[in-house]
């Protein structure tokens, strides 16, 4: 499924699937990419996709790198 | 029920439709109906759990061809008349019929906070026992009830263990037919993928699974 939504993880990565099946709903905090450390909030929030927040992408820098 | 809805795990249904910046609604129907089917809730002539329901009994071939907020329109249409706020000549006719009483006060978009966010009882009820211990290893009771369920197919019968345990909710199964609130602990239990679908998967990887009491038995 990640793979369709071009995603792919590394064999040693552990995945936990979240199956919301009760009345509870998770919320997804994406892992920080490396190279982000300088940047200030609002840098940080133009790097935020819905995929990214629903867990099926990783936040990406843009190609140009954005890096401080 | 063991109906269409219960997808996990089912397989040859296509890759995903993905869509790069898809919107909240496609259309402005689709908001319309969203916000019709949460006032009309708000009556409490019947609950989210029931509302769940009446789209798993939708005719399987017409569930899978509708898209979302169909099914939400053909639910709406038959949950109104069906707990009494519409009769059917007044949908057909699509006017109210003279005498036919008026919801009061009326939900405005000023009060529809008060009517709509309520709230619900707090999950923390030192008054309900847990039946398990986080940590205990459990088993997802093999039960097929013809009503609804939030135990996915996928899970019954199988071994996992008690990860994290979430309070006191509402049992959906009783709930959704009227039959009691029934409240009583949900955990999240952690099953491997490897019990879940076999020797082909990482042995690292799990699934984490919203599970109430009345689904889980000791091992």
């Amino acid at each position: 499924l990640l793979r369709e939504f071009g995603t792919h993880l590394a064999e040693d990565v552990e995945v936990r699937v979240w199956d919301s099946t009760a009345e509870l709903r998770y919320f997804v905090l994406p892992e920080r990419p490396a190279g982000t450390e300088e940047m200030t909030e609002e840098q940080l929030t133009a790097l935020i996709t819905r995929d990214a927040m629903v867990g099926v992408l990783k936040v990406t820098l843009p190609p140009s790198g954005g890096n401080a | 029920m063991n109906g269409v809805h219960d997808m996990g795990g089912q397989q040859g249904m296509g890759p995903v439709q993905y869509a790069k910046n898809e919107p909240v609604f496609h259309a402005r129907w689709e908001g319309r109906i969203y916000a019709m089917t949460r006032s009309m809730r708000a009556w409490r002539k019947w609950s989210l759990d029931t509302d769940r329901y009446a789209l798993e009994i939708l005719p399987p071939v017409d569930y899978l061809r509708m898209s979302y907020y169909e099914r939400w329109v053909i639910r709406l249409e038959a949950q109104v008349v069906k707990y009494g706020l519409v009769t059917q000549e007044e949908m057909e006719s699509g006017k109210a019929a003279p005498g036919s009483s008026k919801a009061t006060p009326v939900l405005t978009l000023k009060t529809s906070s008060r009517w709509l966010n309520r709230g619900i009882a707090s999950s923390q009820d030192p008054g309900v026992p847990p039946l398990f211990e986080v940590g205990e290893r459990v088993r997802a009771r093999n039960i097929n009830p013809i009503g609804h369920t939030r135990l996915p197919r996928y899970a019954r019968g199988k071994t996992g263990i008690v990860a994290r345990d979430h309070g006191v909710y509402i049992f959906p199964d009783t709930n959704a037919h009227f039959q009691g609130e029934k409240r009583q602990h949900v955990y999240s239990v952690q099953f491997s993928a490897r019990e879940l679908w076999g020797e082909g998967v990482s042995p690292r990887d799990s699934v984490h699974i919203d599970m109430w009491d009345g689904y889980l038995e000791r091992v």
